[in-house]
């Protein structure tokens, strides 16, 4: 275990050092404050349209780091063969494996955490008090992000770091519509019914983790639904990492 | 280790259906058909896309007929509230999207359980479309047919189509039929004439589907009110009147079944002589 | 056989081939049969040309490959148990070490690997970074470490936990002259402390300079193993005399062969001869620099034995 923590602790740390992400989190922040101007235009619904940009943000940009540190830094591993030296210590492929991933995990809970930061002090540099079910919203896009790291890491042990991030950016997408795929009888008649519901039982369906239309108009979020929300993608998430480690372990590197 | 791991795997698959089914108890099954309460007006989401406004507009567009019941006529969970915001925006972000227009205002016209029941709302959604594309010589005959038909008003209904039919392209029956509406009488001729203009020009679909059923409506009526003429017809011979349908037949004026187009039997008032549609029947619509 | 206390690692019918080809699958078989035995505190060299399979030995060691066929024991462990990793170390190949970490974070990090106490670590990296020569660099970013110096961060590593076994593949690529005396150093340094060296090379010199016994691998097999003294005839071949100053034409050396080295002359001399030519060399007015017996190296000793392969010379490059 302490293994584990200390290969998290070292991708942490890594990902600190990769200045990228900096740019990343910036661009956030900078959407969030291009959501103050939009306010500006609009005769009513500012408060809310700076919600929607900070959210639409957070989520967008935020789903691009995943992407980029899952593949990079997992592939870039591989391909560079830095985990040679690595791997001949007494440390399992498994706890290298999900160490890199509590480490990206973490990663992953500083820049959520900042950009809601940021928009919480851009609501109140306007005078509005930040809404606490903001954090209602919030939280359901963390966890997407860390099933989006997950996605990333499993497509970096099969193929290069470019290619996986095609294919992780393609699930994202899919699992965006899952809704449209679920309900695919009803737009394209030509659809076979069971694929419809093949392709929707093995897309991780996104929307489940969308409440920011909601939270943007002061609703909070049931608790009831988060916690389902939570077995919902806590479950993905673990279903993922364990695809992840079944492929990681049987690799050959050659 | 992996025994183990493939074993993880197979406790854990089951869990994500059952906890989707969860959420959707508790949040609704399209959470984002929630949406209608938070949808920006089309003019805000127009400015979020700059350059994309196309492609914003079919996924509009593709949410529209999802959340609105896509093929079926007469699917349950619709949800009308939903129709006119999300026309509004499809239409804002592609204001040449002839489709939308016309599919917003059949299902904002007809009358429940097709349709939300609100043709002045349907109407004004056609007149938007007029408006943004005043070529079009199709909206501008829907236009027209939708005031006759469903605002019953013929002297507007005509001066559209009239105006319709100086367009270019436009069809060559427009005008005689604009002049038809002004005659006396004939409403039932005339809309029959106009539903089937829809349900030729209409692709294979819902709106097809719908001017089928209209048509097949207009049928039920004329066979109600031809059963009516052979009701007085039969009064007159034998000096009274049927008590039931089935003595037409009986009585050599009438082979077949006595049903409308849907299959159901047709109603009779004796006392009135009336032959109708029931009410329980598809076929059945309040005007 | 030996017995199986003393063996640091023994394989048995060791092998693994590679899919080759993306449309048409074949199989390149990259390592056949091997057996092999590593006696423990011995200096082990693992030879061969380019391809003929010594790192593709030792990663199926080390557990980045595993075998088709054959098995292995680490230390008197099996192959597949984490036990022994515990007590070696392993050196890769143009090794590529975290670039955004210090040196000393590298080294403080596989400590934790390891699971040394915080003091323990920082100890052992002071004491490792020294060794290596790398004490001035301790904390520059692996970025900026020249070819040279990332070999030596890497051999650092390999011995953080004080193996008793120490497996390296090509251990002094890379390396300036310096960085290379330095590594024999190491090497050298840790036989005598009891620990036991496995090393692939394809620089034979360095093999013969520092192996016990030695492995000969050539396209996936093991043709020979063995002593050096075994595989070598070491008795002397001739005598090689550098002399300055001698004139063109000396009767007493007309036999012998002679070579001009830059300002020197080189010549080979039979052993008997050894003391004539010596005197026929100073009689002549000319000064002996040095005398030095030549016996037979690996070199001459593949090239002669196992004919060159493919393309001679080439195919061992340089060292």
């Amino acid at each position: 275990m302490s293994r584990l923590l200390a290969v998290a602790a070292n991708t942490f740390r890594e990902t600190v050092r990769e200045r990228v992400l900096y740019n990343l989190v910036f661009f956030a922040v900078l959407m969030t404050l291009a959501g103050l101007l939009l306010g500006q235009l609009s005769i009513r619904q500012d408060e809310k349209i700076l919600k929607d940009i900070g959210l639409a943000s957070m989520d967008l940009f935020g789903t691009l780091i995943a992407v980029f540190i899952g593949t990079g830094l997992v592939s870039k591993e591989i391909e560079r063969r830095s985990l040679y030296p690595l791997l001949a210590k007494p440390l399992g492929r498994g706890e290298f494996f999900l160490g890199k991933f509590a480490g990206l995990a973490f990663t992953l809970l500083v820049n959520v955490s900042v950009m809601a930061a940021g928009l919480a002090l851009t609501l109140l540099a306007t005078d509005r008090r930040p809404d606490p079910a903001l954090a209602g919203a919030v939280y359901p896009i963390l966890l997407g992000l860390l099933l989006v790291v997950a996605f990333a890491m499993l497509f970096s042990t099969l193929t290069s770091s470019a290619l996986a991030a095609v294919f992780t950016v393609g699930v994202v997408v899919a699992g965006r519509f899952a809704d449209v795929v679920r309900n695919m009888r009803d737009v394209a008649p030509g659809v076979p019914p069971w694929l419809a519901e093949a392709l929707y039982a093995v897309l991780p369906n996104f929307r489940n983790f969308d409440f920011k239309d909601r939270v943007a108009y002061g609703e909070a979020v049931p608790a009831g639904v988060l916690a389902w929300v939570t077995v919902y993608g806590v479950v993905w998430i673990a279903i993922v990492l364990v695809l992840g480690l079944l492929s990681f372990r049987s690799r050959d590197f050659q | 280790m992996r025994r183990s791991l493939a074993l993880l795997l197979a406790l854990l698959a089951p869990v994500v259906p059952w906890s989707q089914a969860q959420i959707d108890r508790r949040a609704g099954a399209f959470r984002a058909q929630e949406e209608v309460l938070y949808l920006w007006s089309g003019a805000h989401v127009k400015r979020l896309f700059p350059g994309f406004e196309g492609l914003a507009a079919d996924v509009y567009w593709l949410r529209t007929v999802q959340y609105f019941g896509g093929q079926r006529l007469f699917a349950a969970h619709k949800r009308f509230e939903l129709l006119r915001p999300l026309i509004e925006i499809t239409t804002t972000l592609d204001p040449r999207l002839e489709m939308a227009y016309r599919y917003g205002a059949i299902f904002l016209s007809e009358p429940s359980p097709v349709g939300a029941g609100r043709p002045r709302e349907g109407v004004e959604v056609l007149e938007a479309g007029v408006r943004n594309n005043p070529g079009s010589w199709r909206l501008r005959q829907d236009l027209g047919f939708f005031h006759y038909i469903y605002l019953h008003d013929p002297e507007r209904a005509a001066a559209i189509l009239d105006e319709a039919a100086d367009l270019p392209g436009a069809a060559f029956w427009l005008r005689m039929l604009a002049a038809d509406l002004l005659a006396k009488g004939g409403e039932r001729a005339n809309a029959r004439r106009m539903w089937q203009q829809m349900y030729e020009q209409a692709e294979p679909g819902i709106i097809k589907e719908n001017a089928a059923l209209r048509l097949r409506i207009l049928d039920s009526r004329d066979l109600a009110d031809r059963l009516t003429g052979l009701v007085a017809e039969m009064e007159r011979r034998t000096g009274r009147r049927p008590a039931r349908l089935s003595e037409l037949r009986s009585a050599g004026l009438w082979r077949g079944p006595l049903v409308d187009a849907a299959g159901m039997p047709f109603g009779y008032d004796a006392e009135e002589g009336r032959v109708f549609v029931e009410s329980a029947s598809p076929m059945w619509r309040p005007d | 056989m030996s017995d199986p206390a003393t063996l640091a690692l023994v394989t048995t019918g060791l092998s693994k081939s590679y899919r080759t080809g993306h449309v048409i699958q074949g199989r390149r078989p990259a390592l056949q049969d091997l057996d092999l035995e590593v006696r423990a505190g011995e200096i082990f060299g693992y030879v061969g040309p380019n391809g003929s399979g010594k790192t593709t030995t030792l990663k199926l060691l080390v557990g980045l490959l595993k075998p088709d066929r054959g098995d292995a024991r680490v230390l008197g462990e099996p192959l597949a148990s984490r036990a022994w990793r515990f007590r070696a170390g392993y050196l890769p190949e143009h090794p590529y070490l975290y670039d955004y970490l210090t040196a000393a974070e590298y080294l403080e990090y596989a400590g934790r690997l390891f699971g040394m106490p915080r003091a323990r670590r920082r100890e052992k990296t002071r004491e490792l970074l020294a060794l290596v020569g790398l004490e001035r660099s301790a904390d520059v970013p692996l970025r900026r470490f020249s070819k040279g110096m990332v070999q030596r961060a890497g051999l650092a590593q390999a011995l953080v936990n004080d193996p008793e076994l120490v497996i390296l593949d090509e251990p002094m690529s890379g390396l300036d002259p310096i960085g290379r005396r330095l590594v024999r150093d190491i090497i050298l340094g840790l036989r005598r402390a009891g620990r036991t060296v496995f090393f692939s090379t394809h620089i034979l010199s360095d093999a013969e300079a520092l192996c016990d016994r030695v492995g000969v691998l050539r396209a996936g097999r093991l043709v020979r193993a063995g002593a050096l003294s075994e595989l070598l005839r070491l008795d002397v071949q001739h005598m090689e005399v550098f002399v300055s100053g001698l004139p063109e034409d000396v009767p007493a050396l007309a036999s012998a062969r002679r070579e001009r080295v830059g300002e020197r002359l080189r010549l080979e001399v039979d052993e008997r001869d050894l003391g004539r030519a010596v005197a026929a060399v100073e009689a002549a007015g000319a000064r002996v620099l040095s005398v030095q017996p030549v016996r037979q190296t690996l070199e001459d000793y593949f090239f002669r034995e196992m004919g060159t392969p493919g393309g001679g010379a080439s195919s061992w490059g340089e060292g």
